[in-house]
């Protein structure tokens, strides 16, 4: 049974970051997300009995993935700030299809956020650490909403192009 | 509203919540124009999402948790083909216990960092507006050690007049306004300019002094690094503190009045640190606008009050609202304190 346990915990461990990304597309409301993602991984668990090891383990974490958000979803269907039924099936669809070598690239944002200095690491901290949107940044630092959101688009094509290097880096070394 | 944006814009708009309805369905579209575009948006969620993880206040990854827990089990299991078959069944119930704990360690760390960047949100909220009008209610005041009470040279002093009914204007830079009324009605005024601190009797001269914290000893929290006249430090200290909680309030607990959702967070003091046992938080969930705190048993001297601070305005106040001028008649007595 520990071992069985251990297998679960895992495997959770590699497919949470895809599966996190994926809740985090279609809740919106950054703590129903946690909410949610817990449910997830209390699902995965319990559920793991059952689970098939000759198929990927993260496209199975993602079925329940989708039916606890598609859960969530029904009870909202009237937010017109969600997407629609067939939008969240191709995005579950496309997230499945994530792989390994995608989501261990992510793993050198650390290594780029720590070269991020001065205002980009300022819009940063207030964007994901403080959870605040442009308007609100832009009132603190006096600039635009449209300038900050423009900073932010920057900023996250920087950390792209960055771990794109590292991961070519790496690859070259290998 | 941002007119005709490509689909990379609308991906980081979508990342900013910063779309419109309309703006959100010609993305949901352009989606499902071709897999690879949904592709395109998952890696974008991919990166987004690990920022917001990797960059949440405190935020414990759970999945370190569960690594170390692996790991650790690994070394204690190494020798199992040992064990009876007692010993095996009771290391499989320990491994679930671990496992349940380890479950519900990361449910509470999670629930513990989201209250986390809730506070984060609050106090860069409480740095946007300069200035802020409270109202103080004393709920409750208990007494301690009150056979000792009045050997204290404070019991000696006239009895200063009630917290209960106060208006407190505060400004960042340690400036602050108490008024409260004596027992004939009389304004009785204590403030501070972030240089000096001043307090304005209904008779007798003006004390005027240059320790900034002469006079907010008025105040109860400045004694635990919670003072009510720098709210910045007081939340910062709730960080480091207290245990963290919060929840959402309905319409019937809180009205914001513009239709916004309250939200409450709480506060509980860890053991062996000081301060207020607990302080409860009303915010405004979009915001993260401060309206109401509660402090339980906040350390008043010999006293421990149960006191409401309710926001009254964020008005801008005038430049010298702060200096004691502005409180009495231009001939009154000014006497220099050292």
């Amino acid at each position: 049974m520990e071992e069985q346990y251990q297998q679960a915990i895992r495997y959770w461990t590699l497919a949470q970051p895809v599966v996190s990304a994926y809740v985090a597309a279609v809740v919106r409301d950054f703590r129903d997300r946690d909410d949610v993602l817990q449910a997830i991984s209390v699902a995965v668990l319990e559920a793991f009995s059952s689970y098939d090891p000759a198929r990927p383990f993260t496209a199975w974490a993602m079925g329940i993935a989708r039916n606890q958000v598609g859960t969530y979803l029904r009870e909202r269907k009237r937010n017109r700030l969600i997407f629609d039924a067939e939008t969240v099936d191709l995005l579950a669809v496309a997230f499945e299809q994530i792989d390994s070598v995608q989501t261990r690239k992510i793993d050198f944002l650390k290594e780029c956020l720590a070269k991020l200095e001065g205002r980009a690491r300022q819009l940063c901290e207030l964007r994901y650490q403080n959870d605040l949107k442009p308007a609100a940044i832009g009132s603190l630092l006096g600039m635009t909403p449209n300038t900050v959101a423009k900073s932010l688009q920057r900023i996250r094509d920087q950390l792209r192009q960055c771990i794109e290097r590292y991961a070519a880096l790496e690859g070259g070394q290998s | 509203m941002i007119p005709d944006l490509d689909p990379c814009e609308l991906i980081d708009g979508y990342l900013d919540d910063a779309l419109t309805a309309d703006q959100q369905e010609e993305l949901s579209t352009w989606i499902k124009v071709h897999p690879d575009h949904a592709r395109t948006f998952a890696e974008a969620m991919l990166l987004h999402d690990r920022l917001r993880n990797t960059l949440a206040a405190y935020e414990t990854p759970v999945a370190m948790h569960r690594s170390s827990t692996i790991e650790s089990r690994r070394g204690g299991l190494g020798g199992s083909w040992l064990m009876s078959s007692v010993a095996r069944t009771t290391a499989a119930a320990a491994v679930l216990i671990l496992g349940l704990a380890t479950l519900w360690f990361s449910i509470s760390t999670q629930t513990a960092s989201a209250a986390i960047r809730e506070l984060d949100r609050i106090i860069v909220n409480s740095m946007r507006s300069k200035d802020r009008t409270f109202e103080i209610v004393v709920e409750d005041i208990t007494t301690e050690r009150r056979g000792k009470r009045s050997a204290m040279p404070e019991s000696q002093r006239p009895p200063k007049p009630p917290l209960d009914g106060a208006a407190l204007y505060v400004r960042s830079g340690n400036q602050f306004v108490l008024v409260r009324k004596t027992q004939e009605g009389l304004p009785f005024v204590t403030g501070s300019n972030g240089q000096q601190s001043w307090a304005i009797n209904t008779r007798g001269p003006v004390r005027v002094s240059a320790d900034v914290h002469c006079f907010d000893h008025d105040l109860p929290g400045h004694e635990t690094s919670v003072p009510l006249t720098n709210l910045h430090e007081g939340l910062q200290q709730l960080k480091v503190a207290y245990e963290l909680t919060f929840s959402a309030l309905g319409p019937e607990e809180y009205e914001t009045g513009d239709g916004h959702e309250a939200r409450l967070l709480i506060a509980v003091k860890k053991r062996k640190e000081r301060g207020p046992q607990r302080v409860e938080i009303v915010y405004d969930a979009i915001s993260g606008g401060i309206l109401r705190m509660r402090f339980v048993q906040m350390p008043y001297g010999p006293d421990r009050l149960d006191l409401r601070l309710s926001l009254v305005s964020q008005d801008e106040l005038s430049s010298d609202f702060f200096e004691h001028t502005s409180h009495h008649v231009p001939d009154r007595k000014i006497e220099e304190e050292n």
